[in-house]
């Protein structure tokens, strides 16, 4: 029991001269936060800088622009016989998945050849790099950067249109590509309180388009709404569902 | 059981370590956005810097290794930029806002893609979540050089209301190239054949005069225009118009009215240049 008692007093001990430590430096930091934000009415540094602060204010400067180029869609570095890129891909505003490529130069030929990458199979990766990686490596760049773009875009509209409306609409069949996609959606008849149901198909032929080359909406019955499916064509897909929506409760009301 | 006596140390000690990150963060965002080294200031140090052979290391890196860090990194600028075509010509960020989970900051960044200057400003949210980061942009602002254009205004303020800075940036991208590839093309033909090819409006214009060196007064005006839509597609429109003396048209009417059409066919077929070759040396061999 004794020892055990010493053990206690032991640690309560330890725990005092550590939270002192902490407070101290803690007040340190306090104080150099609030010199530093006094100072920042003068840019610069009078005296001769220090190399190492240079050096390091340098290579943070460095490591946030290459960073940015995150924001260009293609960003990257060196690696030992060529360049390691990573394909960024977005939709409005948020950046989703990247991809990434390895191309190697064959000596100094200023060519390059595709080695690793982790870009799905149903992107015709292999092809555009056969058609184009060696003359062109910007454009191969470029237009596989659309594929990939339109496809994580399209995916997300689809994402966004289920996590927006989890109990009227139900997916009934899309591809890995999500450039095939049929759903159906329920739109509330405000009156009644019952629902009434449709169903959509989309077909995006073109891999690299943003928009639905063919869009067809039918009641349960397989009558046409072509109010329904001019907004799906138009508008990404929950933002159309929301229009759907807002337009069907204000032919109610008023109707 | 006597884990609830030291609760209460615990806690503190670990608020406190919590409040010496978050200062320690600040001060270094504080540091780096406000400080600004002239180039003399960076030589100077350089220089002190090869002074110095020994350095004291104190557990943190040594010099040299700085050093080499800097080095690897300015050399993946430069190859990114090849690469990519972008040029940032100046940067600047605030931090508005930093936890453990998420970052706001707020950046100005002008550059160059190509020949095409821009200049964006935009608000960066990042947010980490177990394993995940996510990035947010929001606010963006975008300033282009060819701004006046209607269509690139148009695409502007279409992306500016998303916020989709990677969509503008592919785009440009995109654009940028086909004016490089015009310039390109019209200097290449000015070069080579320069008694034949005049430009009025030189290398950045968006047409080239191909004059007959045998009959006066005959000119194919090519016009080729590069358009940017509202969803960002570059499309280039290439059309021809001669302009045929009185005399030519009497004798070769429908040869003289068939060229718009049969270079619009070899546009198709065999591409820009090949279409031009075709006919510079058409010109060339008029009677």
């Amino acid at each position: 029991a004794q020892e055990r008692q010493e053990q206690l007093q032991e640690r309560e001990k330890f725990l005092k001269s550590r939270i002192q430590e902490l407070r101290q430096r803690r007040d340190a930091l306090r104080e150099k936060v609030r010199q530093a934000v006094s100072e920042l009415g003068n840019l610069g540094i009078a005296s001769e800088p220090d190399p190492r602060e240079v050096l390091e204010w340098k290579i943070q400067k460095c490591r946030e622009l290459l960073r940015l180029f995150r924001l260009t869609g293609i960003s990257g570095k060196l690696s030992p016989h060529g360049i390691s890129l990573s394909l960024h891909t977005s939709f409005e505003g948020s950046l989703l998945d990247s991809f990434h490529l390895e191309l190697q130069e064959r000596g100094d030929s200023g060519r390059f050849w595709l080695c690793r990458h982790s870009v799905p199979p149903f992107i015709p990766l292999e092809r555009l790099a056969r058609e184009l990686l060696p003359r062109n490596p910007r454009q191969f760049l470029g237009i596989l950067c659309r594929h990939l773009n339109t496809f994580v875009g399209r995916r997300e509209q689809l994402r966004k249109l289920q996590e927006e409306f989890p109990d009227s609409v139900q997916v009934l069949s899309q591809n890995s590509l999500c450039n095939f996609l049929s759903f159906r959606y329920r739109i509330p008849a405000e009156s009644s309180g019952e629902f009434q149901e449709f169903r959509a198909q989309l077909r995006y032929r073109d891999p690299t388009g943003t928009r639905p080359d063919d869009v067809t909406a039918v009641t349960g019955d397989g009558v046409a709404v072509p109010e329904h499916s001019e907004l799906l064509r138009r508008l990404p897909l929950h933002r159309a569902l929301r229009q759907i929506h807002d337009t069907t409760a204000g032919t109610t009301t008023t109707g | 059981m006597d884990k609830s006596i030291f609760q209460p140390y615990e806690d503190e000690i670990r608020a406190l370590e919590e409040e010496i990150w978050l200062l320690t963060e600040k001060y270094k965002d504080i540091r780096q956005e406000s400080i600004s080294f002239s180039d003399e200031d960076i030589l100077q140090s350089t220089r002190s810097f090869q002074r110095e052979t020994q350095e004291e290391t104190n557990g943190q890196e040594s010099l040299s290794e700085l050093k080499a860090q800097l080095e690897s990194l300015e050399a993946d600028l430069p190859s990114l930029m090849k690469f990519t075509g972008f040029h940032f010509t100046s940067h600047s960020k605030k931090t508005l806002e930093r936890t453990r989970n998420r970052t706001v900051e707020k950046h100005r960044l002008s550059g160059k893609c190509h020949s095409l200057s821009f200049q964006l400003e935009f608000q960066l949210l990042e947010v980490q979540d177990n394993e995940k980061v996510s990035t947010v942009v929001s606010d963006l602002s975008i300033i282009m050089e060819s701004g006046e254009d209607s269509n690139v205004s148009k695409f502007v303020s279409s992306t500016e209301e998303c916020g989709d800075v990677v969509t503008f940036f592919r785009s440009l991208s995109t654009y940028a190239e086909w004016f490089e590839h015009r310039r390109r093309t019209f200097l290449h033909f000015k070069a080579k054949y320069p008694d034949i090819v005049t430009l009025p409006e030189g290398l950045g214009g968006d047409f080239i005069i191909l004059r007959s060196p045998k009959v006066s007064g005959f000119e194919l005006v090519i016009v080729w225009k590069i358009h940017l839509n509202e969803e960002g597609t570059t499309i280039p429109v290439l059309d021809l118009l001669p302009k045929v003396p009185e005399q030519v048209l009497e004798n070769s009417m429908t040869s003289v009215e068939n060229i718009p059409g049969s270079f619009r066919s070899a546009l198709r077929l065999f591409g820009i240049e090949v279409s031009i070759e075709n006919l510079i040396k058409v010109l060339r061999s008029e009677k």
